[in-house]
């Protein structure tokens, strides 16, 4: 287990302010945030990069603050893949096993086996400056898992790469960590590129962590208005609450939304997912909550999905498939039902 | 009119830079084509030229050795890490580049013959003065500069994070920087170290003033010049001039052929 504890740097342009994480043997955590939230600076200090300038980390119950990254036995895969152009890959993946004293049989047998299961045992020979990203990004990990890290650090590992080549390596990703059960620390902007992967992700700003938990409780219940923002929750309203019985009536500019949750405070954040609204043409007899009836302002076609923007005097999201929308046959300046359940109205205060 | 003006300023520009190439190119052939190639082969075969070259190569090698074992340090320092009085630092270290070789030699002059710390290495058997060893002090202060602006480009040109990546795979600092630093920066250190050594064969200013002139003693290829000049063994002069072309043409091209990133 990785025990982060108060770790504060201050490196200038970039800082860590107190950040405390916890990352169970095995896990697979998610560090999200906008660029230039020190993220980066957070695995480096892992790392043993920098010493942090206050703060604790710890290893297996074991005080690693002030250890060599030599000792450490966590490894870090840039974005950028730093793989040594003097080299070739077949010396890249075998460099960690070189500066531990392998000797030459032993290394070229575990860098033969490691690249078969990576995929890249046909390019041993070449140099780096030959290989396109998707290969580069597969030798970088190799020579990082060769070693059997306790820790493995990606820094934005799939952003350099193309659209299809970055859907194959999500997978690879996620096969890797399934064979080997390395506990990975994952970097990322894009959250969307990383929500199958991760046991636990960490929302990262301002060298701060503000909030961690499990994919689904980032997404629905945003503890502020910067993760609800940054995870793209478009229907971000605010408003007044009033209890009434089990449930919060939430008043947002003359709109009444219910929902399920507990009100934190009066003041309140309203946030719904724009693919948990539903809408329909006519009425529906239904147990949901929340039913508004309102204008469509706009329709955004983005090739696979649709986004609907409905007025019912405040201006919901809504997301469609293509499909659905094409089945709907939904225009401009049509008026629309659309209801949303009590239980996807997530709540929080400032 | 249904032709584009000409661009005056595309056409002057380019004719400087071929009349100052035309002159630099005119003088080099001058000196060359002076004597006639059987005078030149003569005095290369001569013992005076012979001792020239011979004594220009192993000061300029001692020396460019000199300047890699202390240049290169100094240029990482400079290159990696953040200190006090840095920027001041950079400008002393950069200053013999600016400072007129015979300054330099009359500074080392002084040193070597009038401190006590130059008086004790004359007596341990380190005499600077008037011999071949002051010819290699005079090569390395001149061009150290050289050397350490070329090594600072170059250590600044690759990303600290190769290092990081080797001591996260077990590297300790030292041989991160052995192992991947050093190699990746070979280009650099070539360039660097052929630029420097071909300054420390011409090197004469400095040279003359802690060195001395004197035949078959202190005689390196540029002394050889002169001091045939100034006695009217004009063959003599034209060869050693000859050979300090060559030398110059083949290190600059090695410089811009494998010089990546390395700038003076």
């Amino acid at each position: 287990m990785l025990e982060i504890i108060d770790i504060s740097k201050d490196m200038g342009e970039f800082l860590l302010d107190a950040i405390s994480l916890q990352v169970e043997k095995g896990d697979y955590l998610v560090i999200i945030g906008p660029t230039g939230a020190g993220k980066t600076i957070l695995l480096e200090t892992i790392a043993g990069v920098y010493p942090p300038d206050q703060g604790r980390i710890r290893l297996n119950g074991e005080d690693i603050t002030y250890r060599e990254p030599k000792d450490r036995n966590i490894c870090m895969v840039y974005q950028d893949y730093m793989l040594f152009p003097h080299l070739t890959v077949e010396e890249n993946v075998g460099f960690g096993l070189k500066a531990h004293w392998v000797n030459a049989d032993e290394r070229k047998k575990r860098v033969r086996e490691i690249t078969d299961i990576v995929g890249i045992s046909h390019l041993l020979h070449r140099y780096p400056d030959t290989l396109s990203g998707g290969e580069k990004q597969r030798a970088a990990i190799s020579r990082a898992i060769v070693l059997n890290p306790e820790v493995l650090l990606l820094d934005e590992p799939l952003s350099a790469l193309d659209g299809q080549t970055r859907e194959m390596m999500r997978g690879e990703l996620k096969r890797l960590h399934m064979l080997f059960q390395t506990t990975i620390i994952h970097i990322t902007h894009n959250f969307w590129e990383v929500f199958s992967l991760a046991d636990k992700v960490a929302v990262m700003n301002k060298g701060k962590i503000v909030q961690c938990d499990i994919p689904d409780a980032i997404l629905r219940r945003p503890n502020c208005e910067f993760v609800a923002q940054f995870m793209g929750g478009e229907n971000l309203f605010k408003g007044t609450c009033k209890i009434n019985g089990e449930l919060t009536e939430i008043d947002v500019d003359g709109t009444i939304i219910v929902s399920s949750s507990c009100a934190p405070s009066q003041e309140v954040y309203v946030s719904i997912r724009p693919e948990d609204i539903i809408i329909s043409k006519k009425p529906v007899q239904t147990s949901a909550r929340n039913i508004f009836s309102g204008i469509v302002t706009d329709v955004i076609d983005s090739g696979t999905l649709v986004t609907v923007f409905i007025d019912t005097g405040i201006q919901f999201r809504v997301v469609l498939t293509r499909l659905g929308w094409e089945e709907m046959n939904i225009s401009c300046g049509e008026e629309l039902y659309m209801l949303c359940k009590a239980s996807s109205v997530h709540l929080f205060s400032e | 009119m249904n032709k584009p003006a000409p661009n005056w300023i595309r056409l002057i520009t380019i004719t400087f830079c071929v009349v100052i190439g035309t002159f630099i190119i005119s003088l080099l052939l001058l000196v060359v084509t002076k004597p006639s190639p059987d005078a030149i082969i003569d005095s290369i075969m001569s013992h005076e030229i012979q001792f020239a070259i011979y004594l220009s190569l192993v000061t300029s090698l001692i020396s460019t050795l000199l300047c890699i074992l202390t240049a290169v340090p100094a240029a990482y320092a400079l290159a990696r890490y953040e200190f006090f009085g840095k920027i001041t630092l950079k400008m002393v270290l950069d200053m013999p580049l600016a400072l007129p070789p015979l300054v330099a030699g009359v500074g080392l002059l002084l040193f070597f013959g009038t401190t006590p710390l130059g008086q004790t290495l004359a007596e341990i058997g380190l005499v600077f003065v008037f011999t071949p060893l002051g010819i290699i002090i005079a090569q390395y202060f001149v061009n150290l500069p050289f050397m350490l602006r070329i090594m600072r480009s170059t250590f600044e040109s690759i990303s600290p994070r190769y290092e990081y990546v080797a001591k996260t795979l077990g590297c300790s600092n030292i041989r991160a920087i052995w192992w991947v630093t050093i190699p990746m920066a070979s280009n650099g250190l070539l360039a660097g170290s052929v630029i420097t050594w071909a300054k420390g064969i011409g090197e004469f200013g400095a040279a003359l003033m802690i060195a001395g002139a004197t035949r078959m003693v202190t005689e390196t290829l540029p002394i050889s010049l002169f001091l045939n000049m100034s006695c009217g063994k004009l063959n003599y002069a034209m060869s050693a001039a000859t050979i300090l072309i060559v030398i110059s043409v083949v290190s600059l091209y090695i410089f811009e052929r494998y010089g990546g990133s390395a700038r003076l």
